[in-house]
């Protein structure tokens, strides 16, 4: 119960981090809020983190775990210099959806952090990176678990459209207050009615990050539409139960087996 | 180190000049220079530079084209264009200060340091040894990050044998979907080897852990605590 | 020390149990080999024993495994750590940390235990191994066989009563694998530990195994002495085949038992003069080509000829510049110095369209050029790359091995079934050159020998040149006219294989050893002699 309570404070928190320069009343509080936000949503992201690995995940998880994070994170360079093509979140997304929630929250989260100081990438950004990472592989949770088929395809495929959108949405508003400053036409403007501000932020979101979010769109997509099912099936496979019978009912079973005509698999 | 820069950081902050934020990036420098650590983690310093400058570029860019003008010297006007009808209330062009491009170019500068500082922490420490400072209780992450950080330089070698292999086959540049099938193919044949070595081991059957070598502050990360905090203030009160 | 009561084990959703009401017994400080064909239940074998069959790789089991007086039914692999230590078969693959020492300690900190027991224990582990003077290299920067060693250690420091090894010298070049299979005598005969080793190799642990379990393709098996069960099967090393082939009384274990049984024939057999193979006009042609990475030369100053119809083997140990000089034959690697050409042009000045025609590689891993879903679908793409009339590809395979079913995906594929379809691939544009980079890891004997007819045939009818890069010393001596050897960088032996494997004793084969100084390197060889002094 108490972590739960601490949970979701820290989330709201981390929220707060994104959507501050629309609540905030006055340019001087601005200032000091910008800095505030820039320090604290990191402890809280790694807070966060600390608190959700709490649950005790097991080596099969945890070894998938490490070896998606390096994946992801070897997978990321691919993409640099190319626009907006970000091979790591069609692997997030179906990984999350395969092995739960929980997974895909520290896979969101691991992956990019790991990338980021791979490859050199840390800097204010990176807390917003990792907390939005983390948040897109848990909400692959929000898709009924009972999906599966054609229709568990369409909906991880329309979860990964919306996905890259709302990344895009999320790096903007965090790059906003501090990469633009204050001062321009497109910058926020404390104080000003909800209105105002959220004009002026997507007017800023469509021209300079539009050319992002569409290829990464597109890619994570398609990605997701072919792969969806042998990646799944993959990750589900690892997942084989055990089973402790009396010897006579093994040739029961190899005769249920060999009736049903299911294929062989070589081990 | 990374407390180092850390504090390092928070002085820059702090004393809000740029002046203060240049001379922090170029102390940096020195000590990526001499202590810089092999492995991909390197070249972040230089990168995280690059960002810096890009940074510097795009606060440069907008102050010129977008900004709104603090009364001042002008320096030049541009012509104004006006938006589409959907993007509204925007002006572009107009009026360029000198205290407007300057005002954005020293919030920037400092900024840029502060990047410039993480990338410097970033270079000079391993992941491997930023891990072992962990407290215990979140191993599991640990775990999983000291794993990460092994395969992935062998991950990274496998993305080029592969492509190797595959433009042998046929002369074409693979795409990715052809790189990522094997990779992801290994990757799952390796989880499932390392999981059944972990549990062979005992992983995760007791919810304490032990530390082979526990981390400790040793002299010299206490000298250079101290001398991260003298500077810091230093460059507040001046 | 081990004891099996009626074990069956079917997978889930398979056709046929992988064992079959197994009983037996294993003493303690035994040394004993798990052979049988790939596929077979070797590997879960050695997993039931240490109770990763069932609980953690799941799977239905009828029976009883009690090790050290416990059962595996009601422990978790992790509780039996202390008793039963395993090294899987790709040993990179299972570790965790970035040092050695953290390596080894792996285990302890997962159990708790206290610091300074851990420093003792993982030194005494350091130096059962002898790797004390490697404890904080990252495990990355180690060659093969330490590796292995490293992974030994972090099994032995749990001081278990049994140990597990997976295939432990199949990556491993002859001489690592020697040293690997002393020390594991030595853990034997010094600390009574049991060690149960699955290998498909067998000429290199034949001779160190006190007993042997057979594991059929039906789940039948059964346990004995070697001579016994290598009467009976029909996977056997050299050795054996060579007692069986001159109707010895006993088969022998060991060189010295053989030799010992076949001084007459040694002394009594005349010589064969060599087949003379007309080979064709020389196809790749490397002059002086020196290699380097960095700081470090990975070849120097190398020349070879190749020609076309002859079937070439590489070989050295791990690092000895193999790779690079393969690499650099194929054009992915630029020479420092030096020249190379194929078919009379040079390299670097084929397109890449032009070079993929003119060389078939088969990687190591296989899979590599595996990733569609189906084995139909990868035929198919690979008609259309090479322009071939569809079908080609697919009845290529069949020729092959005609059992295999095109709807497979070919993750399912076993190894030799991979190995095939990859060949079919690159065969199917009919290049001149062909090369593979050690392509019998993980194949039995049975898939050895049809890939070296396969290989001989293609060698024969198509003039194809080949060059195999391998430590498998077995198939140099079956397969290959010319055996080039490098080592450190420099080409160091080039000639007609049965000059170069003769001239150096860790690499000789099996038959070899036995009849020294008779010059014979397979058992085809000797039974031609005998056949010529019948005549």
């Amino acid at each position: 119960m108490r972590t739960r309570l601490s949970l979701s404070l820290l989330i709201a928190f981390s929220l707060l981090g994104f959507i501050w320069p629309f609540l905030v009343p006055s340019q001087g509080l601005a200032d000091r809020a910008s800095w505030f936000f820039l320090a604290s949503t990191p402890i809280a992201v790694a807070l966060i983190v600390a608190l959700v690995s709490q649950e005790e995940l097991g080596s099969k998880k945890i070894a998938l775990l490490g070896t998606l994070t390096a994946l992801i994170a070897a997978l990321r360079p691919l993409g640099i210099g190319a626009i907006g093509i970000e091979p790591m979140w069609f692997a997030l997304i179906l990984a999350a959806r395969a092995m739960g929630p929980t997974f895909g929250f520290l896979l969101g989260s691991l992956s990019m952090l790991l990338s980021a100081l791979l490859t050199g990438g840390v800097g204010p950004w990176l807390a917003y990176q990792v907390c939005a990472a983390a948040l897109i592989g848990t909400g692959v949770a929000l898709i009924p678990s009972s999906l599966r088929g054609r229709s568990e395809v369409f909906a991880l495929v329309l979860y990964g459209v919306i996905a890259s959108a709302i990344f895009g949405i999320a790096m903007n508003l965090q790059f906003w207050p501090w990469a633009l400053g204050s001062g321009t036409e497109l910058s926020y403007l404390p104080g000003a009615p909800l209105t105002e501000n959220l004009t002026r932020f997507f007017s800023y979101h469509f021209l300079s990050s539009l050319a992002w979010d569409i290829p990464r769109a597109i890619l994570t997509a398609t990605f997701i539409a072919v792969a969806a099912h042998p990646v799944l099936n993959a990750l589900r496979r690892l997942q084989m139960r055990s089973r402790f019978v009396e010897p006579h009912e093994i040739e029961e079973l190899v005769l249920a087996n060999v009736r049903a005509k299911r294929p062989s698999v070589d081990r | 180190m990374w407390i180092f820069f850390i504090v390092l950081a928070i002085g820059v902050v702090a004393s809000g000049n740029s002046l203060h934020a240049l001379g922090a990036i170029f102390l940096a420098a020195v000590i990526v220079q001499f202590k810089g650590e092999t492995g991909p983690w390197r070249r972040s310093f230089r990168w995280s530079l690059y960002a810096g400058l890009y940074l510097l570029a795009i606060r440069l860019f907008t102050s010129i084209v977008i900004g709104v003008p603090i009364p001042g010297t002008t320096i030049f006007t541009l012509p104004r264009l006006s938006l589409p009808s959907w993007l509204p209330g925007i002006r572009i062009g107009g009026p360029v200060t000198l205290e407007r491009v300057s005002n954005s170019l020293q919030e920037a500068v400092i900024i840029a340091a502060v990047i410039a500082l993480f990338g410097a922490a970033n270079s000079v420490t391993s992941p491997h040894k930023l891990l072992r400072t962990l407290p215990a209780h979140v191993y599991q992450i640990s775990v999983a990050l000291t794993i990460a950080t092994s395969i992935v330089p062998q991950f990274i070698s496998s993305i080029a044998r592969i492509r190797e292999a595959q433009v042998l086959r046929n002369g074409l540049r693979p795409r990715l979907s052809s790189i990522a099938v094997p990779l992801l193919e290994e990757s799952l044949t390796r989880s499932a080897h390392l999981a059944e070595s972990m549990e062979s081991r005992g992983y995760g059957l007791s919810r304490k852990r032990s530390k082979y070598r526990p981390f400790s502050f040793s002299i010299i990360d206490i000298y250079f605590l101290i001398s991260a905090a003298i500077i810091s203030s230093v460059m507040v009160l001046a | 020390m081990i004891k099996f009561s009626g074990v069956s084990l079917l997978y889930p959703q398979a056709r046929r149990t992988v064992l079959d009401s197994l009983t037996c017994e294993i003493a303690e400080g035994e040394m004993v080999l798990v052979m049988g064909h790939t596929g077979s239940g070797k590997s879960s074998l050695l997993r039931l024993v240490n109770g990763l069959v069932p609980h953690h790789t799941g799977g239905i089991l009828a029976g009883e495994i009690i090790v050290d007086g416990l059962s595996t039914r009601t422990l978790r692999p992790g509780e039996l750590a202390g008793i039963v230590g395993i090294v899987g078969q790709n040993p990179i693959d299972g570790f965790v940390a970035d040092t050695v020492e953290e390596e080894i300690a792996f285990g302890m900190e997962s159990l708790n235990f206290a610091p300074e027991l851990m420093r003792k224990r993982v030194e005494e582990a350091l130096d059962q191994v002898g790797l004390a003077h490697l404890r904080d290299r990252t495990i990355a920067t180690l060659s093969g066989g330490e590796q292995q060693r490293v992974a030994i250690a972090s099994a032995l420091v749990m001081h278990p009563k049994v140990l597990l090894l997976d295939e432990p010298t199949s990556a491993l070049d002859p001489i690592a694998a020697e040293e690997i299979l002393a020390l594991l005598h030595r853990l034997v005969h010094d600390l009574s530990i049991t060690v149960i080793i699955a290998e498909h190799r067998l000429e290199r642990v034949i001779g160190y195994v006190d007993r042997i379990l057979l594991i059929e393709e039906d789940g039948k098996s059964h346990l004995g002495l070697p001579e016994e069960i290598l009467t009976m099967s029909n996977l056997v090393p050299p050795i054996v085949k060579l007692a069986r082939a001159l109707h010895l009384p006993d088969i022998g274990t060991s060189t010295r038992d053989v030799r010992r049984a076949t001084t007459q024939f040694r002394e009594s057999l005349p010589d064969v003069a060599a087949p003379v193979r007309a080979f064709g006009a020389p196809t790749v042609v490397a002059e002086n080509v020196t290699v380097q990475y960095q700081a470090k030369i990975a070849l120097s100053n190398a020349s070879l000829t190749l020609h076309s119809g002859e079937i070439t083997a590489l070989m050295g140990r791990n690092g000895a510049g193999k790779s690079s000089l393969i690499r650099s034959i194929v054009g992915v690697q630029k020479v420092s110095a030096g020249k190379i050409s194929v078919n009379g042009k040079s390299i670097s000045e084929y397109s890449s369209v032009e070079r993929a025609q003119l060389i078939g590689y088969v990687p190591q891993e296989p899979g590599d050029l595996l990733f569609r879903t189906s084995v139909a679908q990868e035929c198919v793409a690979a008609d259309i790359e090479s322009h071939l009339s569809p079908g080609t590809t697919l009845a290529l395979l069949h020729e092959n091995i005609s059992a295999i079913d095109p709807q497979t995906h070919p993750r399912d594929l076993s190894e030799g079934q991979r190995l095939a379809l990859v060949l079919s691939i690159v065969l199917a544009s009919q290049p001149a050159l062909l090369i593979l980079d050690e392509p019998t890891r993980g194949l039995d004997y049975e898939a050895k020998e049809r890939l070296a007819v396969y290989l001989r045939a293609i060698a024969d009818d198509s003039a194809t040149t080949v060059l195999i890069a391998t430590h498998d010393v077995e198939l140099v001596a079956e397969l290959a006219d010319r055996t080039i050897f490098l080592a450190d960088g420099d080409k160091v032996a080039d000639g007609s294989t049965i000059d170069v494997l003769l001239a150096s004793p860790a690499f000789a084969p099996q038959v070899a050893k036995v009849m020294s100084p008779r010059r014979w390197l397979t058992v085809g060889d000797v039974l031609k002699s005998q056949q010529l002094s019948s005549e």
